[in-house]
């Protein structure tokens, strides 16, 4: 333990203070220090005197020094958890920013496909499109066909034959529509039993005995106009080799109607 | 004062405020010392931030028990500058140029500046010179003695004597105070 007037002639507590002091000479007399009231009084008083004189000659630094300190207080806070922080905020924002490139890339794959697709969309709607038309010209074909067949039967001038088929074709069943102002024969020949392809029905115009050709009713059509003859008795319809013939084969006869 | 242990323990928790407070308190007198210390503006402040930084990432160290905030950060404040002029006198003998610059600058600092005020003045100037010495040049007990040409113990009872006297004329100062405001009220 050292002694206090030794301490305080010595001007030890001067030289705390002003920090002359070795480490193990502090260590000594803060220990004093401690434990002695009346020396810790008295450094107490040394303190508050030096600090007044310190005051008393205080020099106002410059205020950017003030300005500095803070700012490199703020830089020096927390280094390590800035450094992170920043590296985290880049990573962030690189991870944003790869989101969004992908986000990008996504939807102009996605917007490229949709645009094949509508393109596609557009070649099969443009191909229905023409189709349709190609339709509808077959449709106004057929109703222009339908509208002169109907104005044909309407006319009143227009006299309907039936003709019914005999014992060779019970079934069979066309009908004849003769304008003799026109001069014109309409026939349908839907109802007549379908035939093979070595055959034809072919119409015949009775005159005077005489049969003469009207000429070979198309397969598989509705309605065809056929050739008038002039004076017709009767309207006969044969079985004949494909193409037609120039005489009938009356043993292929297997209809006939009366005119008048 | 408890004011700062508090400023000083929300430094510890790192609040740049109670730093900002410390600084506005205690800037100037450390300042005083640092630039009477050193003789050159520049260099005295770059000191001055550099012991508030201290003050700053030391402050767990402080001790309020061994003492009051100021000694401790004059502690510092001394250390820094004379190291500082320690590495300084080292680079003049190695011829650096801007440390020459920074010398004749310092000749150029008002003396009126560095001048010492307040109580210290009415001190006898033996009395002056060794607080002085001690405590705004930075010289040891050891180094002061010399550069006064007196024994050491002379020079140890010359700092104690002007202690002395700063004490009384503080009292005083303080007894008028009162007394002022005794008057006053």
């Amino acid at each position: 333990m050292m002694d206090k007037k030794a301490i305080i002639e010595s001007g030890m507590l001067e030289r705390y203070l002003l920090g002359e002091l070795s480490i193990s000479e502090s260590q000594q007399l803060e220990a004093v220090l401690q434990t002695d009231a009346e020396l810790r009084s008295l450094f107490q008083e040394m303190e508050s005197d030096f600090e007044k004189m310190a005051q008393e000659n205080a020099i106002t630094p410059p205020s950017h020094i003030k300005d500095q300190l803070m700012s490199e207080i703020v830089r020096d806070t927390s280094p390590v958890i800035s450094l992170d922080e920043r590296n985290r905020a880049t990573k962030q924002y690189l991870a944003i920013a790869a989101t969004f490139a992908l986000l990008f890339g996504v939807a102009t794959i996605m917007l490229y496909n949709q645009m094949n697709t509508m393109q596609e969309n557009i070649e099969v709607v443009e191909a229905q499109n023409s189709e349709l038309k190609n339709e509808l010209e077959l449709v106004i074909d057929n109703y222009d066909e339908v509208v002169t067949w109907y104005q044909t039967i309407n006319d009143p001038n227009a006299i309907q034959l039936i003709l019914n088929g005999n014992d060779k074709s019970p079934n069979a069943k066309a009908i004849s529509y003769v304008n003799h102002v026109d001069k014109t024969v309409v026939l349908n020949a839907k109802e007549l039993p379908p035939l093979d392809a070595e055959h034809d029905y072919q119409l015949w115009a009775d005159v005077a005995g005489e049969m003469i050709d009207m000429g070979v009713i198309p397969k598989g059509s509705e309605m065809a106009a056929m050739q008038y003859i002039d004076n017709a008795e009767s309207f006969n319809i044969t079985i004949e080799p494909s193409g037609g013939n120039d005489h009938p084969t009356v043993e292929q006869l297997i209809s006939n109607v009366y005119l008048e | 004062m408890p004011n700062q242990h508090h400023l000083l323990n929300q430094i510890k928790n790192g609040d740049a405020h109670a730093l900002s407070e410390l600084y506005d308190n205690y800037s100037g007198a450390l300042y005083g010392v640092i630039l009477r210390m050193c003789k050159n503006e520049a260099v005295a402040q770059d000191l001055l931030q550099e012991t508030f930084v201290k003050i700053w990432q030391k402050a767990n160290s402080f001790d309020p028990e061994k003492g009051k905030f100021y000694t401790w950060a004059y502690r510092i404040a001394r250390n820094l500058t004379l190291n500082e002029l320690r590495n300084a006198s080292s680079l003049i003998q190695t011829e650096d140029l801007s440390v020459y610059k920074e010398k004749a600058e310092a000749e150029e600092l008002s003396i009126d500046k560095l001048k010492l005020n307040g109580t210290i003045q009415k001190l006898e100037s033996h009395h002056q010179k060794a607080i002085d010495l001690v405590y705004f040049q930075g010289l040891t007990h050891r180094e002061a003695h010399e550069e006064m040409n007196v024994p050491l113990g002379t020079f140890k009872s010359y700092i104690q004597q002007a202690l002395k006297k700063l004490r009384e004329s503080y009292q005083l100062a303080l007894f008028l105070g009162w007394l002022l405001i005794e008057q006053m009220l």
